[in-house]
């Protein structure tokens, strides 16, 4: 699913985000990715959307050599990937279900299979009431569920999170952490970067350490493991 | 490309533009004066080509005779003009003949002429043909020296200050045509700009669920286009209905001036500037999109 191998990130400006690493992740995992501030876990993340390129070493995502990969196919390596951010990156000025239905747009989805799709993802991340609302009238746990329900609305392979409940508190976070949860449990495979120590203790996943880019310990059922 | 996808794209477009109307306003002026002047350029630039040749293919020599000869000098001025080389035709238009032609070719503003009263300034004259421009110079030079000639003129100085005029013309229109369109390329990306820039939070989510570039560029492209299109437009318009009265008015009062008939010139004018001003709006919005949308 995803094989890391000695894969280095230097900056432009000179800054190692991350050294040497390798990493496997099987189908249907559940990894978090933990580190303190500016250890490397964005660029991680980064790497597997192809946002940036590797400085030295190899990177197979869903079988495609992202190294290697032509510039015209990177947006069906994004097909294949769902993601989540911090910020949530709704579009204000479009409806719960416009947001959602956006992403299956974009990418030409059949008309006729939009409705249906968009309206059980909503199902699945218990937003199918609001689908009439926006953005700006949602907590921030719904708007995170919205996003959610973004990335997943095109059947990704693996779902990819950096810092989801970074702006919520703590009861929030454990409800979006049940979607993800309920995500995974249907195969999807989902890689979360994060440094919020009860989530990460609480669910008894894989965790994969990073400290100043590089892994330090790649653990199952790990806990977070630092005190901050 | 899926028609749903094209409406996507034109819905997009016409938004963004509702969006940031200002912006595209001074973007359709801009490419509308730039279009409009090109227009007039390409108008004169033809039309004094066009005169030009036709009066070329007129070339004729017109000797006005001295007052007061007798019949028979002028026919043996005639027989002598028939027999330098290169002549095909004299024609002999004695002066009250010449004002009848003058009166018919100022038609309606025949009242300038009562001031004359009844005298007649205008002289005899012989009207000359010859068969080929090249013999034009040396036949009229020879006609000057007969005894009896006032003078013998001809077209071609006319002829050749007014081509020197359309190449001067076509130098000056062309470099002022490559800054207008540069001004016009410039405001246009600077217009798609600054909707790249207002959308930039969809475009980020278009890449991250997987958009392809062209569908990514495909609605500014199309916005750059209407805006370029719009203003050409415009351009057009203005530019027809200048010319239409234009060559009316030339039509009533110079008619011996030849301009080219509207039809089908201005159709093809026409199709020239839309086809200009649309390229420029693409162009414009390519380049901006090149330096401000990276993948
Ligand atoms: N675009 C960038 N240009 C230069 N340096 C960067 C860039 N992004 C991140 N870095 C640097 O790389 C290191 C790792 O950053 P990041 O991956 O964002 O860490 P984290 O997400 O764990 O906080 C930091 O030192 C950061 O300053
Ligand atoms: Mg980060």
């Amino acid at each position: 699913m995803i094989y890391m191998n000695e894969v280095s990130k230097v900056y432009s400006n000179g800054s190692v985000a991350l050294a040497e690493v390798t990493v496997d992740i099987h189908k249907g995992e559940f990894v978090f990715v933990v580190g303190t501030s500016g250890a490397g876990k964005s660029t991680f993340i980064k790497l597997l959307l192809r946002e940036e390129l590797p400085t030295r070493g190899r990177l197979v995502v869903n079988g495609r050599n992202v190294i290697e990969m032509l510039p015209k196919d990177v947006p069906y390596l994004r097909r294949s990937l769902g993601v989540v951010f911090q910020d949530y990156r709704l579009l204000p000025n479009k409806t719960v279900y416009d947001n959602v239905a956006f992403a299956m747009q974009v990418v030409e989805a059949p008309r006729r299979e939009m409705q249906k799709r968009v309206h059980n993802v909503l199902d699945l991340v218990g937003l199918r009431h609001k689908v009439r609302t926006y953005p700006s009238e949602l907590s921030g746990g719904e708007q995170q569920r919205v996003a959610i329900a973004r990335a997943i609305v095109n059947n990704p392979v693996i779902v990819i999170a950096d810092e989801p409940t970074g702006n919520l508190d703590p009861d929030t976070s454990w409800e979006i952490m049940k979607v993800f949860d309920t995500i995974n449990k249907a195969g999807t495979t989902i890689i979360m970067a994060t440094h919020d120590k009860t989530v990460v203790d609480a669910m008894r996943k894989r965790v994969i350490a990073i400290e100043k880019g590089r892994i330090v310990r790649d653990q199952v059922k790990g806990v977070y493991g630092y005190e901050d | 490309m899926k028609i749903r996808t094209f409406e996507y794209f034109v819905r997009e477009a016409v938004s963004s533009l509702r969006r940031n109307s200002l912006m595209g306003i001074a973007s359709v002026s801009t490419v509308a004066v730039s279009l409009l002047i090109l227009g007039m350029f390409l108008v004169m630039v033809l039309n004094l080509n066009h005169i030009a040749s036709t009066l070329e293919t007129q070339v004729q020599i017109t000797v006005y005779m001295e007052d007061g000869l007798s019949d028979r000098d002028m026919r043996e001025i005639g027989t002598r003009i028939t027999k330098l080389p290169g002549v095909t035709e004299v024609m002999f238009i004695d002066k009250d003949e010449a004002m009848v032609k003058f009166k018919d070719r100022l038609g309606e503003q025949q009242g300038l002429l009562t001031a004359l009263g009844d005298t007649n300034p205008l002289p005899n004259s012989f009207e000359v043909k010859v068969d080929k421009p090249e013999y034009v110079k040396p036949a009229s030079q020879a006609i000057g020296q007969l005894k009896g000639v006032e003078n013998a003129k001809y077209g071609q100085e006319v002829i050749e200050k007014l081509f020197a005029l359309t190449k001067m013309i076509r130098i000056f229109g062309l470099i002022l045509i490559v800054f207008l369109a540069l001004a016009a390329l410039f405001i246009i990306s600077n217009t798609i700009r600054i909707t790249v820039f207002a959308r930039r939070r969809e475009i980020g989510i278009m890449k991250y669920v997987g958009a392809t570039d062209w569908f990514i560029r495909l609605p500014f492209m199309i916005e750059g286009m209407i805006l370029g299109f719009s203003g050409a437009l415009c351009a057009v318009l203005i530019l027809s209905q200048t010319y239409s009265t234009l060559t009316e008015k030339v039509y009533e009062s110079l008619a011996f001036l030849p301009l080219i008939p509207k039809s089908p010139f201005l159709t093809h004018i026409s199709i020239v500037l839309l086809v200009v001003g649309t390229a420029i709006g693409a162009l414009g919005s390519s380049i901006s999109l090149k330096r401000f949308m990276k993948v």
